[in-house]
């Protein structure tokens, strides 16, 4: 077989990544329809190279073929290109337990766009838990620059229990631009019967977050590392 | 000759497949190739898109796929639609029947009833 096509399989099996077995007969599948592709081109008369350049191209691009030939919900899934599915999902888009993306979806999400039970993003919508600029969690702790929460702590805060700048809707609130002191604040904590949740919000903010974004990101680091093994140019 | 846009496209591959295997068994290079000349250019796949479709419909049970020598002596995989994957594609088959009706009532009837592009110094 000609170094073209197996630089090419070698590129596609560089993204599907599934064990051994599986990766030898997707591997033999493509390679058998390159094959046969080649061969017909050749019998129209094509140049061999003309017609392996041809097929090639015909097929589609290495990523976007490899990745489509992922398993379907896999234990990790992080990928350059398309939506992440998995236990630990990292990727433009991504759909997991922990997910980790540019849009992610999960128990544990982290992203642009992130929602989840505990979510920390640029725009977060979470059920317990919400970190971000803008920050939603209408049944839980919402933390960030504009915050809505039962527990709501940021710039601009509204919600149930509301620290903030200016708090311009709330039940019980702490607002510093009306004038509410640091002893005032602590009196709020100390009467608010939700006094758990500020707990588990620290735990949250200064243990859990901090490893999961560390790990993911040593996630992501290895898989570029992997598939740079392949081929350097594919993670340029 | 216009062509599919990808987002029409979404989810119905799978369908079309399943119409391509009900013919009987075969393989990834044929179907692709039957695809392409049912489909009379309108539909233009990246070949290698459509393995990971096959590969799904696979493991949601609606082919079976095995491997055989080919008559050049390679290893290749065959799928064959199971039933299944055929009660699927009649299922499929039906809501795109009812959708071809609906979008021709709907989308038609709104074209013919809508007064078009306003021309520039076109008078009533």
């Amino acid at each position: 077989m000609s170094l073209a096509l197996q630089k090419y399989l070698d590129d596609v099996m560089a993204y599907v990544n599934r064990r051994q077995e599986d990766a030898i007969e997707i591997r033999a599948e493509l390679e058998d329809h390159l094959l046969q592709k080649v061969a017909e081109l050749e019998a129209q008369h094509l140049p061999r190279e003309d017609a392996i350049f041809q097929a090639i191209e015909d097929h589609g691009s290495a990523r976007t073929v490899g990745y489509g030939l992922r398993k379907g919900f896999a234990l990790l899934d992080v990928r350059t290109e398309g939506t992440a599915r998995g236990f630990v999902a990292v990727g433009p888009k991504a759909i997991g337990v922990i997910a980790f993306g540019g849009v992610a979806v999960g128990l544990f999400a982290f992203g642009g766009f992130a929602i989840g039970a505990i979510a920390f993003g640029w725009l977060a919508l979470a059920a317990l838990i919400s970190c971000g600029s803008i920050s939603l969690a209408p049944m839980g702790a919402a933390l960030g620059l504009v915050v809505l929460g039962r527990i709501a702590i940021g710039m601009v805060a509204g919600g149930g229990l509301a620290v903030g700048l200016w708090v311009p809707w709330a039940v019980d609130r702490v607002s510093l631009l009306a004038g509410d002191n640091g002893i005032q604040l602590l009196q709020h904590f100390r009467n608010y019967n939700d006094g758990v949740e500020m707990i588990v919000i620290a735990v949250w903010f200064f243990t859990i977050f901090p490893f999961l974004t560390g790990l993911m990101g040593a996630i992501e680091s290895l898989e570029h590392k992997r598939i740079k093994k392949t081929d350097p140019k594919l993670v340029e | 000759m216009k062509s599919l846009r990808k987002q029409t496209l979404d989810g119905n591959v799978e369908t079309m497949l399943l119409a391509i295997l009900e013919t009987g068994p075969s393989y990834g290079y044929a179907i692709v190739k039957e695809l392409n000349e049912r489909a009379d250019g309108i539909l233009r796949l990246g070949e290698g898109t459509v393995y990971p479709v096959l590969h799904r419909l696979e493991e949601k049970r609606l082919v079976s796929a095995s491997w055989r020598t080919a008559e050049n002596g390679r290893q290749r995989k065959y799928y064959r639609l199971i039933n299944k994957g055929r009660k699927a594609l009649a299922q499929n088959r039906q809501q795109w029947h009812l959708l071809t009706v609906v979008m021709k009532k709907v989308v038609h009837s709104a074209a013919r009833l809508s007064p078009g592009p306003v021309l520039k110094g076109a008078s009533i």
